[in-house]
């Protein structure tokens, strides 16, 4: 057995990691969100160069012929910066689904964006800024949309009315869109975990009160170390769920809800902690902390929230 | 112990449900942290104050019905459940009001107590500075005496409404040479003097429900002195025991969410999940616990006790269980609880605020270190 990433899918990782640290900062985030946009086009044409939207695209449809162990820490490291915009629908589901279709070539180079409307949700995320729109059996590129205003601005929520669909299949390796999704944002969450826990403990090293650093008091230290404690325990199962949908394991299911369940209750524990340990100004708009925040209380209920992830394990361990 | 309402209870239970059912607004106003929404809490606040239902715990001369607590919890029930409208003047009517009541002079009460029943002046709290949060008796904004008058100079931040109220009341510093809680006096200041900016803070939810406020020269009379000079922090904790105590937080506003929830589970939710059941019934057993708890301790007050550093077992028991209320609703939601609009909004929004109830009033690690170091008697930490 060998538990770990290669050399590669590390480096290209950190390349995607330094990528969204100049182009993807949390000034680049709001203001995606605050102009309505919900999504960086600059950032997206670097993603397309980078082979980031492609990179489950296989080689001879012009993509990268990654696999899902390929993609898993890619799916971290965008949510590490809280990427506005379909960016894990596009590039788990729509770009390899559609490989085969007049698409394929669109959704490569990023100059098509594409969405997903999954059958549990009456609303589709990022619907404005897409003209791909893909369900479980077909793809919808003339359609009108209508704002529910989602609670994160990365990820704008919409009701959406097709005027003409065209029959396509969303499962991507033999797995529906919404495991392969369910999956995709376990691995975000993480990310965007990370990525609070980092600016809440960098917080609590510079504010002082009491004559001391918060984070000398060990109400907070055990407030941060919790919320790591849950992370670092979600990451394992996700990576495992990865390596169950690539190989094609017949426990896949049971393993991404395993992901799904422990990362969405991780994301959610960070970002009360780290909340908790901003004190009054973990509760405003200007601290960058809500961009995180905000996704995880979106993410967690997205494709499946842990109750619904926990009762498939179950199903599986238990009754199986 | 006999735990009926009394006659005298009930009459004045039908009273004001009477009264509240006649008068409630049909639908919710806007939230009280937009300009329009405040302005609406603000009439509401007069035509309660008009009904005599305003504070009702208050003396008779000053606007009140002379209820003694267990009246007032039973105003409060009825309140909730007439789907009435936030306080925006809680701050005065429940905090400052007992506070000057107890410490103020006559002059000052008669000042100050009506006004504010009637929220034709709207209190906003000022104990915050950027650096002194939790450590409150680190704070710096002081108070410089110039013959009658004190001169403020300073910043004070997080003060809720105060983009729309008309006065508020803090702590400052008048005792340069003296360290920490020595040396402060409690004093009360209109909002629209020159020397003051209110600089408008967004909330998590985009609404602008805080204010920092700058102090430069900013002259008051030594008459808005509350309590004695160089007192003053004794007089913010009696103000922070009430707000910690009962009055900030009664059982009503609990009783009726978990209400609330439990039509929302009897709509969404699925009876097969027994985990989700279970969930919902501990929510209604404590907040069921909660009242029970709170007419134990009023009855304590009623015959004479006070409460000290329990406050703090209150504070924390309101602001976790109300996040749980929420966390549950959000779950039966599912993908509704990503909206901001729509029939989750009231649930979303109560969400993001029950988040901020384990910060303010006194961060709950704050309160976990009064209990241990005061109630428990551990060896004091910082
Ligand atoms: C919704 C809301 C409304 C508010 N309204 C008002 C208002 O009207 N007027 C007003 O003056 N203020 C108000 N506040 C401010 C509130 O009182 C402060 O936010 C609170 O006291 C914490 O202070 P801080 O924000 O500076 O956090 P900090 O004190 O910096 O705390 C940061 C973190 O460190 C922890 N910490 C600090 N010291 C210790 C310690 N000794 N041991 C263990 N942990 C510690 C805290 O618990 C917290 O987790 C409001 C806050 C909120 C969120």
């Amino acid at each position: 057995m060998k538990f770990s990433f290669t050399q590669d899918q590390r480096l290209f990782a950190e390349g995607l990691r330094d990528l969204l640290s100049k182009q993807c900062t949390p000034t680049h985030v709001r203001e995606a969100w605050e102009n309505q946009a919900g999504h960086l086009p600059d950032l997206w044409s670097r993603l397309a160069e980078m082979g980031v939207l492609s990179m489950l695209v296989p080689e001879s449809q012009g993509g990268m012929g990654g696999t899902l162990i390929d993609a898993v820490l890619l799916f971290q490291e965008l949510g590490r910066a809280a990427v506005p915009g379909p960016v894990l629908e596009h590039m788990a589901v729509a770009a390899p689904a559609l490989a085969h279709t007049q698409w394929a070539h669109a959704l490569n180079d990023g100059t098509a964006i594409a969405t997903l409307w999954v059958d549990a949700n009456p609303y589709v995320a990022h619907a404005q800024v897409a003209n791909i729109i893909l369900t479980h059996d077909s793809v919808i590129t003339d359609f009108s949309i209508d704002d529910v205003h989602g609670i994160d601005g990365g990820r704008q929520l919409f009701t959406v009315h097709a005027q003409s669909t065209t029959k396509a299949s969303s499962e991507v390796f033999g797995l529906p869109a919404s495991d392969v999704m369910a999956l995709a944002s376990a691995a975000y969450l993480i990310g965007v975990s990370e990525a609070m826990i980092e600016v809440a403990a960098e917080y609590a090293r510079q504010r002082e009160q009491f004559g001391k650093p918060i984070g000398s008091f060990q109400a907070v230290k055990h407030l941060m170390s919790d919320a790591l404690l849950k992370v670092e325990f979600a990451k394992a199962p996700t990576y495992r769920a990865a390596w169950s949908a690539s190989t094609g394991s017949s426990t896949v299911l049971r393993d991404i809800s395993m992901a799904k369940a422990l990362a969405s209750e991780a994301a959610y524990r960070a970002s009360r902690s780290t909340m908790q340990v901003h004190g009054g100004i973990g509760y405003t708009w200007e601290a960058d902390l809500q961009l995180w925040m905000k996704k995880s209380w979106a993410l967690m209920r997205a494709y499946g929230d842990a109750t619904y992830h926990r009762r498939r394990v179950g199903a599986s361990v238990l009754h199986g | 112990m006999d735990l009926n309402e009394t006659a005298q209870e009930s009459a004045f239970r039908s009273e004001a449900r009477t009264w509240l059912e006649a008068n409630v607004p049909t639908s919710a106003l806007p939230s009280f942290d937009t300009a329009e929404g405040f302005a609406l809490h603000r009439a509401w606040e007069k035509k309660l104050y008009d009904g005599g239902w305003s504070a009702v715990s208050w003396p008779v001369e000053y606007g009140g019905r002379d209820a003694d607590y267990i009246m007032w919890l039973i105003f409060e029930e009825e309140y909730y459940r007439s789907g009435a409208p936030g306080r925006v003047n809680q701050n005065g009517i429940f905090l400052l009001g007992p506070t000057i009541m107890e410490v103020g002079t006559q002059a000052q009460k008669t000042k100050f107590l009506p006004s504010m029943a009637s929220s034709e002046i709207v209190w906003a709290q000022a104990w915050s500075e950027p650096n002194a949060g939790s450590d409150m008796a680190s704070i710096r904004s002081k108070a410089t005496r110039d013959g009658d008058e004190w001169v403020l100079n300073g910043q004070k931040i997080w003060a809720s409404r105060a983009v729309w109220a008309d006065w508020c009341f803090g702590i400052f510093r008048t005792d340069p040479t003296a360290e920490r809680h020595r040396g402060l006096t409690f004093i009360l200041c209109p909002l629209d003097l020159p020397g003051i900016t209110v600089r408008p803070i967004a909330q998590l939810d985009g609404d602008t429900g805080f204010a920092e406020i700058f102090f430069d020269d900013v002259r008051v009379p030594v008459a808005n002195t509350l309590g004695e000079e160089n007192k003053g922090w004794a007089v913010a904790m009696a103000t922070a025991g009430f707000e910690r105590g009962v009055s900030l937080r009664s059982p009503a506003r609990f009783t009726e969410a978990v209400k609330r929830l439990i039509h929302l589970w009897k709509t969404y939710g699925d009876p097969s999940d027994t985990a989700l059941s279970d969930a919902v019934t501990d929510a209604w057993m404590q907040a069921e616990g909660y009242r029970l708890h709170t007419y134990q301790t009023v009855t304590g007050m009623l015959e004479g006790r006070t409460i000290g550093a329990e406050a703090s077992l209150n504070k924390i028991f309101w602001s976790e269980m109300d996040v749980r209320i929420h966390e549950i609703a959000l779950q039966i939601l599912g993908p509704e609880a990503e909206r901001m609009e729509g029939p989750s909004q009231r649930w979303v929004d109560g969400f993001l605020f029950s988040l901020s109830g384990p910060i303010y009033a006194g961060t709950n690690e704050i309160q976990r270190n009064i209990i241990a170091d005061r109630v428990l008697q551990l060896p004091k930490g910082i």
